[in-house]
């Protein structure tokens, strides 16, 4: 290994992105370790994992090999090694036997490598000194049948990780302070409780909404399972909080355009779309006395362009400046752009509140906060795509949400349940589960869409509650009623007459002069197929990702799965953290959750992103790049390769070398693999370490 | 009108052997389209999808290359007028380029006769070539024409083996495929001035497929005259195809199901290319309409 | 497997043991099933999309869903013997809306091929078999259409195996191979002496 020279100590970047604090003392030489080379000694030790491991290999022949192994100078087995009494036999040893450096062959570092390290350092050992063998997932496992392949590939493991461990340095964590305000994308129920739990913890909170209120799709349903309560009741009064509250920051018709920055300092553009009218805070602002939007609807009334309501499924008009619905937050009107043909009319009538301005543009409004959450909901599948059904060719099948906006007094037929061909009311009605869910046909969504079923025996129930005589057809695969009280629902829906057809749609005719449809289906239980007349069908499509979900995600460096659902950290024990530090989510983004889990998730991922804002700054793996300015030739091609922009050129004794923010490096090693020089050294992966790993399986035994 | 693509005309066995007026038909108004169609010396039976497939799939896959490789030998692509031949001839060809399992074991029975499958060709049906913009397309048929079929209103049968199953199908774009309430049929009909007719079931399947026909004769007529039911229902002048083997279960069955049903219907049943050839001034002798088992007079009578 | 009672006749068959037993199910016949007709019954759900789109169910006993039902589980004899199994159009409507991507048709399909290697065959699909091993066509030239042939400027004998004969000893090398004429042959005189 080359000799270096003491690194300066590294100078503290502007200040402004990363304010670094050290809580331990800066290594004094990068890479420079004379006592661990001098004297390394390793200790060993292997786990059964139960028979996880002990099952598919040799333990007594990979601890007897251990032992031969340079620089080990224990080796020790046991049981369950991340258990308490196993975490004892490594504090144990360490003290007992000096080690420099401490190998656990065990599972994957994903799973126990923080369990380890603070046994190493329990063990009064630097964390770092810790390195582990992943001797479960990528051996035992998969080499289940093959025992003579397992043992040898378990020794080949730890001779690496051993070859490793020799040259492991001390690292101290770096801590960064984290801002104390919080974002949250997307003003559904998911977003607007996230947001009010952090309002509440005392956080400062951006709402970010990009359409033009808040509310989501809750606001367009009329009851709630098992309930029955109905959604504007619960929900108004949450967007009326939201609006209220002091610490929220709304900002409704407005997206997010970039992110920067990382845990504690995400430095987020927020593109405040031209809606073209001014709030009154606006209107005041800008001198107008008495002046900007009060909502008092004068300009729709006289707009003469006139344009399907999306609130309402497209089943009502609105104009170019619209509110979506009376119980709009804010209360303010919006243009559509895209529609509006600058007649001035609205202008004029609006009168000196001044507050419409057909010429305004996008603004772009940047913001700092410390973790955000996503909460960007879902779509409905674009189920016409199911041609068998005939959504979008048979005026009476609609779909589920546009069964709520029916069924609701505040719809575009004032609650009264009629079918869209005739605006007769229906008195058979068939309602279709899994349109377009549990579908393994690429034309279709593989997943269950979750709170279908429920919501089809919610209408099924509002049908013959408000209609009696009125004969509803639930055409369902299996019926999931599996939360709280939800078993009770179905019980109880069957109990009021909703007739259960165990067979799914295969496809459905309309009769050309009554409109009324035919359904065609196996009732696999009488084991006959059946044809049944009907007066309107209710498809419960599938749900998807909302549109731009995956711009969004990108800006945010969260991944998603094969589905399009936003991916958490872990599906059972972080289900609303994401892969990337201070970024969570909350409800449906995530995958299908009905409203009590999507409530759920929200708190889950507001207590998780209040933590580290409570914190006040958060520890920050020291992985990062160093460089060694005696090497640096200053040719900067690292800087641009970077995809974390944690690299820049500075000036230091009168040349040009590279310097890190660490906190923004993510020890990718990209330009440590890259530099030309080989100047960039990659803490804990350092170019010796890996070198020695890779010896150490090269020349097998004989190193 | 000079041809510009030029296609082995694989015949089957019905059309010419049953309907020889859509053969002669097809030829001519081709032509008039700027298709030429080669004789396939030396074709079988394709082998009928739904006996030979029932029998044993090999030999399906072995006789149906056999059909292909003549084609290969004239390296030129095949085009067809029959669902079912579809099924076999353009099926077996997919199937066999992207399965080289399936390829090898065709081959190794090939030798036998001297012939190698090598998968050059491809294989269309005379209905997608004319809708095909970039060959025929509805606005040359729509020119085409000299006699429009005017006044005449007239249902489509689809039948089965060219459209689906939808996944495995390659014919034209998505909504051309739909195989739930597709249009283009009716288009091609309007093309020549008749009156495309809607009607409930339109989607569904004549009957005689799969060997049941031949295995169950009434359960097939049964298919069919739910469909006739429907048609009645609507009042059509005719019934037009694709695909001489749902012509025969329509026009013959509709005598059989006078035997053995005690209903009459008396619905003409044409093949589009029957069709197209009276609209291309085609007169009912070029075209053996007397043939037909139902007769085609009343609706000759209005159109002629 | 059934127990058997070992009563007189009529009551044996009356009180037969109706019981499905775990070794009714054969696996490999799954696999078999799978390995011909290239798709995988063994994802089904039981939903019935395929049975509501069959234009046989409505006028027969014949369920595509058992079918699929019966490659699932394995049970070959009650699948292969069943008559209903040759009520198949082939329309493929089941295939285009199965919402587990499983084409029934082609199950059924491999289901037959399974049967007629147990002789087990409609004659009407055999005869299919000779006359194309004689003529090459299924549906062969006869004099009426010959004369109307001639009539429209045409050959009596259409451009195929009818004109070129000489293509027929290839064909019939073809079905000899698989010995499918000799089975047909065999299994028509059986059935019809």
């Amino acid at each position: 290994m080359a000799e270096r020279k003491t690194k300066k100590e590294t100078a503290s970047t502007k200040g402004t992105t990363a304010a670094v604090k050290k809580q331990a003392p800066a290594k004094a030489a990068i890479g420079e370790q004379p006592e661990a080379k001098k004297e390394a000694r390793v200790g060993v030790f292997i786990c059964h994992c139960g028979t996880n491991i002990a099952g598919s290999m040799d333990i007594t022949a990979v601890q007897d090999y251990a032992k031969t192994i340079p620089n080990v100078a224990y080796v020790d087995n046991y049981k369950y090694m991340c258990s308490m009494p196993g975490q004892a036999v490594i504090n144990k040893a360490i003290a007992d036997n000096k080690l420099t450096g401490v190998v656990v062959a065990a599972c994957s570092p994903r799973l126990h490598e923080p369990t380890f390290r603070t046994a190493t350092k329990e063990g009064g050992l630097n964390p770092f000194r810790f390195e582990m063998a992943n001797i479960r997932e990528q051996n035992s496992w998969v080499h289940m049948h093959d025992q003579e392949g397992a043992t040898e590939k378990a020794k080949d493991a730890i001779r690496i990780a051993v070859a490793k461990a020799t040259l492991l340095e001390d690292l101290f964590p770096k801590s960064v302070p984290v801002e104390k305000a919080a974002m949250v994308v997307g003003a559904g129920i998911a977003g607007m409780q996230a947001a009010l739990d952090l309002a509440n913890a005392g956080i400062k909170t951006y709402l970010i909404e990009k359409t033009p209120t808040i509310g989501g799709r809750m606001s367009q349903l009329d009851k709630t399972f098992p309930t029955l309560d109905c959604s504007q009741c619960i929900l108004t009064p949450k967007m009326v909080d939201v609006g209220r509250s002091e610490n929220i920051e709304l900002m409704t018709y407005s997206e997010v355009e970039s992110v920067e920055g990382y845990i504690g300092n995400f430095d987020v553009t927020i593109r405040k779309k031209a809606r073209g009218v001014l709030s009154m805070e606006e209107g005041e602002a800008m001198g107008i006395v008495g002046g900007g939007c009060n909502g008092c609807g004068d300009c729709e009334a006289v707009c003469p362009v006139v344009l399907p309501n999306t609130f309402e499924e497209g089943m009502k008009p609105r104009k170019a400046i619209y509110i979506q619905h009376p119980q709009v937050v804010p209360l303010l009107y919006t243009i559509d752009f895209e529609s509006c043909i600058k007649c001035d009319l609205c202008v004029k009538i609006c009168g000196e509140k001044k507050a419409i301005d057909l010429n305004q543009k996008d603004e772009f409004v940047k913001v700092k906060v410390g973790t955000a959450i996503l909460a960007t909901g879902y779509d409905m599948f674009p189920v016409e795509n199911k041609t068998e059904w005939g959504y979008k060719r048979f005026e009476n099948v609609i779909t589920s949400l546009e069964f709520e906006r029916l069924i609701c007094a505040s719809g575009p037929t004032g609650g009264h349940m009629v079918r869209p061909s005739d605006g007769v009311a229906p008195k058979r009605v068939a309602f279709l589960l899994c349109a377009g869910s549990r579908d393994n046909t690429g034309n279709g969504k593989p997943y269950c869409s979750r709170f279908c079923c429920m919501y089809s025996l919610k209408h099924a129930h509002q049908l013959i509650e408000k209609m009696p005589g009125v004969q509803p057809y639930i055409f369902y695969m299996d019926i999931r009623s599996f939360g709280k009280m939800y078993e009770e629902f179905y019980y109880r829906i069957q109990d009021e007459g909703a007739k259960f057809i165990r067979g799914r749609v295969s496809n459905i005719l309309e009769d050309p002069v009554s409109k009324n449809l035919m359904v065609f289906a196996d009732d696999t239980l009488l084991d006959r197929p059946m044809k049944l007349e009907v007066d309107l069908v209710v498809l419960a499509a599938a749900v998807q990702p909302a549109a731009d979900t995956n711009r969004t995600r990108k800006l945010f460096g969260v991944s998603c799965s094969m589905d399009g659902w936003l991916l958490e950290a872990h599906p059972k024990l972080n289900p609303c953290g994401t892969t990337t530090a201070g970024v969570f989510l909350a409800g449906v983004c995530q995958g299908p959750k009905d409203i009590p889990d999507t409530v759920a998730s929200a708190e889950g991922a507001a207590s998780a992103a209040s933590i580290p804002i409570h914190v006040g700054h958060v520890e920050l793996e020291p992985y990062f790049a160093q460089c060694i300015d005696e090497k640096c030739a200053g040719c900067g091609m690292c800087v641009n390769l970077c995809p974390y922009s944690a690299l820049a050129l500075v000036e230091k004794d009168g040349r040009k070398v590279m310097q890190v923010t660490e906190a923004k490096c993510k020890g990718c090693g990209t330009c440590g693999g890259f530099c030309p020089g080989g100047a960039i050294w990659m803490n804990h992966f350092a170019t010796p370490q890996i070198i020695a790993q890779i010896d150490a399986f090269l020349l097998g035994g004989e190193q | 009108m000079e041809a510009k693509h030029k296609y082995a005309f694989y015949l089957g066995c019905i059309a010419p052997n049953r309907y020889p007026g859509s053969e002669a038909a097809a030829i001519k108004t081709s032509r008039k389209l700027g298709i030429e169609l080669v004789p396939l010396k030396g074709a079988s039976c394709c082998p009928a999808p739904g006996a030979f497939g029932s029998i044993d799939l090999n030999v399906w896959y072995a006789m149906a290359a056999r059909n292909l490789v003549l084609a290969e030998q004239m390296k030129i692509d095949i085009a067809l007028l029959c669902n079912g031949c579809y099924k076999s001839i353009w099926e077996v060809n997919h199937k066999l380029k992207h399965n080289d399992e399936l390829r090898d074991g065709v081959n190794e029975v090939l030798k036998t006769i001297d012939m190698e499958y090598k998968g050059s060709i491809n294989v269309f049906h005379l209905a997608e070539l004319l809708y095909d913009k970039n060959i025929v397309g509805v606005d040359k048929v729509r020119d085409s024409v000299t006699n429009p079929l005017t006044g005449a209103r007239i249902a489509v049968h689809y039948g089965c083996h060219l459209i689906k199953p939808r996944k495995d199908r390659e014919f034209g774009a998505t909504e051309i495929l739909d195989t739930e309430a597709p249009t283009w049929m009716e288009e091609l009909v309007g093309a020549l001035g008749a009156t495309p007719v809607e009607y409930r079931q339109k989607m569904q399947c004549c009957g005689a497929g799969g060997g049941v026909r031949g295995y169950d004769i009434v359960h097939a007529l049964d298919i069919a005259n739910e469909k006739l039911i429907n048609l009645q229902e609507v009042g059509v002048d005719a019934l037009t195809d694709i695909c001489p083997f749902c012509q025969l279960q329509f026009d013959r069955g509709q005598i059989e199901i006078e035997e053995k049903f005690g209903v009459k219907y008396n619905l003409p049943v044409l093949h589009y290319c029957e069709l197209l050839g009276l609209a291309q001034g085609m007169s009912p002798q070029d075209l053996a309409l007397d043939l037909h088992a139902i007769s085609c007079e009343p609706f000759l009578q209005k159109v002629l | 497997m059934a127990r058997i009672k070992g009563y007189p006749e009529a009551l044996e068959t009356k009180l037969r043991d109706r019981y499905m037993y775990g070794e009714d199910a054969h696996p490999e016949f799954t696999d078999t099933v799978e390995k011909i007709s290239m798709t995988i019954p063994h994802m089904c759900y039981q939903c019935g999309t395929c049975t509501a789109s069959c234009p046989s169910a409505p006028r027969s006993s014949y369920r595509i869903r058992k079918f699929v039902r019966r490659a699932l589980l394995g049970l070959e004899t009650e699948a292969l013997t069943d008559p209903d199994l040759w009520l198949c159009t082939t329309c493929y409507s089941c295939t285009d809306r199965c919402p587990r991507d499983i084409a029934p048709t082609d199950v059924i399909m491999a289901m037959r091929n399974l049967a007629f290697k147990r002789d087990i065959i409609p004659v009407n699909f055999l005869k299919t078999v000779q006359a194309i091993y004689t003529t090459g066509h299924g549906v062969p030239n006869n004099d009426v259409n010959r004369a109307a042939r001639v009539k429209l400027g045409m050959d009596a004998d259409p451009p195929t195996t009818h004109t070129y004969k000489e293509f027929i000893p290839g064909i019939q090398k073809i079905l000899d191979y698989y010995k499918l004429k000799a089975n047909a042959d065999r299994i028509v005189k059986e059935r019809e002496g």
